[in-house]
């Protein structure tokens, strides 16, 4: 399993494709720090919204750099759910490392400062903050990645309408006052909660609903990857 | 391992590829698959080596370890030989000495060594296949699965092909190989099992074993077609000559050439064969009648010929065993 990840890691790295997501997240994250300074959490809050329909992205090229019949000689050798597990954990590490650059980056522009006024948070607790709402999209933007994959979805363009639905879905329908919100992951609502009061009930309430709608998303990919074959 | 009345399609409201193959192959056994292409042969395999998953039905008793050899090796990745097939050992479970290990001896046996550094997108189509079943056999299979695996390659690696399958049937491994070539001549004991219409049939072969060989004359321009189509249909090409004139065989085989006046037939003694003065026209008037010219054809027992073929003849009395 761990063999397959790395063999898959290495796949993605290799090939230059990665290139494509990070440079269109560092892109928006300079739009996104290039209009001041803000306060950490603040502008962790919104990075982690950017940051969504990046991530998915990526995954759907990481899952689709294999060949087809590469991704059946793994199945082959480490079996389906392996096969699937390894897809999805090599797809939360290159995630992760993006998380991770999105992260450092306004500290190097110099889009984010510290505590200005009295009722300011910390820096630690900004960054704390911060990389909750960033773990929060992870595996959201994993299972809508996955979920856009060819394996899933079979020809280019539906994968590209599933990403797409999914980036815009996860904006509109998380706006206040939106009608279903639980339809979408709770990346709209992440952001102002650790911009607001940032309370502990509500940030484990957004965790269970961010765990539960990736859930499902990856239930429907293992679905359709079964469809398929 | 047993396919218990498997039916596949590809998708929800399309045809059926597979209708209830029910099949079973036990530890040391080699099973041909034979059909015309398109008929599912590879969709058959890959059901067996766990790739597809049936519609309906069940695979049983699997063994653990199954190597596949797709019938295209995906060589567009961004690997070198030696890094893809060290990675693919290692998701196979050897540990990381034991991975360089299998991959220095694999590489060696299949002529790959001076391809190690280079990258997969860009070997031949025969150097791909190579990589394709090395993987394969980087850990011992327990199901060794075979989609074509004769397709580009060279004359010293075909050899080593039932080399490999021997050595996996001696481990108590079963193997299934497809074949649309006749390729499979090379494995005398294999069982023969042929895909048509969905469906799979066993050729059971008759009591005696009884083999004939059939001299059939065609028009110069005509025999790789005709070759083909008899390869196709489950026959042995043992070789073909250009001109009964000249005795000089042009493809080779074990068989020793046959002088066209006698034609006294010398195949080996698992083929007794029939004089052409003897033989007997089996599929009626439209068949020529067989001359001791051109190419010679050895009739498997139960083999799957259409009739009219004119390479069809039965052994005269007292000429098969």
């Amino acid at each position: 399993m761990t063999a397959l990840v790395r063999l898959r890691l290495a796949g993605f790295l290799r090939t230059g494709r990665a290139l494509a997501p990070l440079l269109a997240g560092l892109v928006a994250l300079g739009t996104l720090y290039g209009g001041g300074r803000a306060q950490p959490a603040e502008a962790y809050g919104v990075s982690a919204v950017v940051l969504f329909p990046v991530l998915a992205w990526q995954t759907k090229i990481l899952l689709d750099v294999e060949p087809d019949v590469q991704r059946r000689l793994a199945q082959v050798s480490v079996g389906v759910a392996g096969e699937r597990v390894a897809g999805l954990l090599a797809a939360g590490l290159a995630a992760l490392a993006t998380v991770a650059v999105a992260l450092v980056f306004p500290w190097l522009v110099g889009g984010v400062t510290g505590p200005v006024d009295p009722g300011d948070r910390s820096v630690p607790v900004g960054l704390a903050l911060g990389l909750f709402a960033h773990l929060l999209v992870v595996p959201a933007a994993v299972a809508l990645g996955a979920l856009a994959s060819r394996a899933s979805v079979g020809g280019a363009g539906y994968g590209v309408a599933v990403l797409a639905l999914g980036g815009v879905g996860a904006v509109v329908l998380g706006l206040s006052g939106s009608v279903a919100p639980w339809l979408a992951p709770p990346i709209m609502a992440t952001a102002r909660t650790v911009a607001g009061d940032a309370a502990a009930l509500t940030l484990l309430g957004l965790s269970v609903w961010a765990l539960a709608w990736s859930a499902a998303v990856v239930g429907g990919y293992l679905w359709r990857r079964r469809a398929q074959g | 391992m047993r396919l218990e009345n498997v039916w596949l399609r590809y998708h929800r409201r399309g045809p059926w590829v597979l209708r209830g193959v029910d099949v079973r192959i036990g530890p040391g056994e080699v099973a041909v698959v034979l059909g015309r292409n398109g008929v599912g042969k590879s969709t058959l395999l890959q059901v067996a080596a766990g790739v597809l998953r049936p519609g309906r039905g069940r695979v049983t008793d699997r063994p653990v370890r199954v190597g596949w050899v797709p019938e295209r090796f995906p060589s567009d990745q961004p690997f070198t030989v030696a890094r893809y097939l060290t990675g693919m050992a290692r998701v196979a479970g050897l540990g990381r000495a034991a991975a360089d290990d299998a991959v220095a001896t694999w590489t060696d046996r299949l002529g790959l060594a001076r391809f190690r550094a280079v990258r997969l997108p860009e070997l031949s189509k025969g150097t791909a296949q190579k990589v394709g079943l090395a993987q394969a056999m980087l850990r011992p299979p327990g199901l060794l699965v075979l989609d074509e695996p004769w397709e580009g390659l060279d004359a010293a690696t075909r050899d080593l092909v039932p080399e490999l399958i021997d050595e996996v049937l001696a481990g108590d491994g079963a193997v299934l190989v497809s074949d649309h070539r006749g390729e499979t001549v090379r494995l005398p004991g294999a069982r023969r099992w042929t895909v048509a219409d969905g469906s799979l049939t066993e050729e059971t072969p008759s009591a005696d074993e009884a083999v004939a060989v059939v001299e059939v004359a065609v028009p110069a321009a005509r025999v790789a077609s005709t070759v083909a189509r008899l390869r196709a249909d489950g026959h042995q090409i043992l070789r073909v000559r250009p001109d009964p004139s000249t005795a000089t065989p042009e493809v080779g085989s074990a068989a020793p050439p046959v002088r066209p006046a006698a034609a006294t037939p010398e195949v080996g003694s698992a083929a007794p064969p029939v004089r052409p003065a003897a033989a007997t026209p089996e599929v009626g008037s439209a068949a020529p009648p067989v001359r001791p010219a051109a190419e010679r054809a050895t009739e498997q027992p139960g083999g799957t010929d259409a009739a009219g073929e004119p390479a069809t003849v039965e052994p005269a009395a007292g000429e098969a065993r």
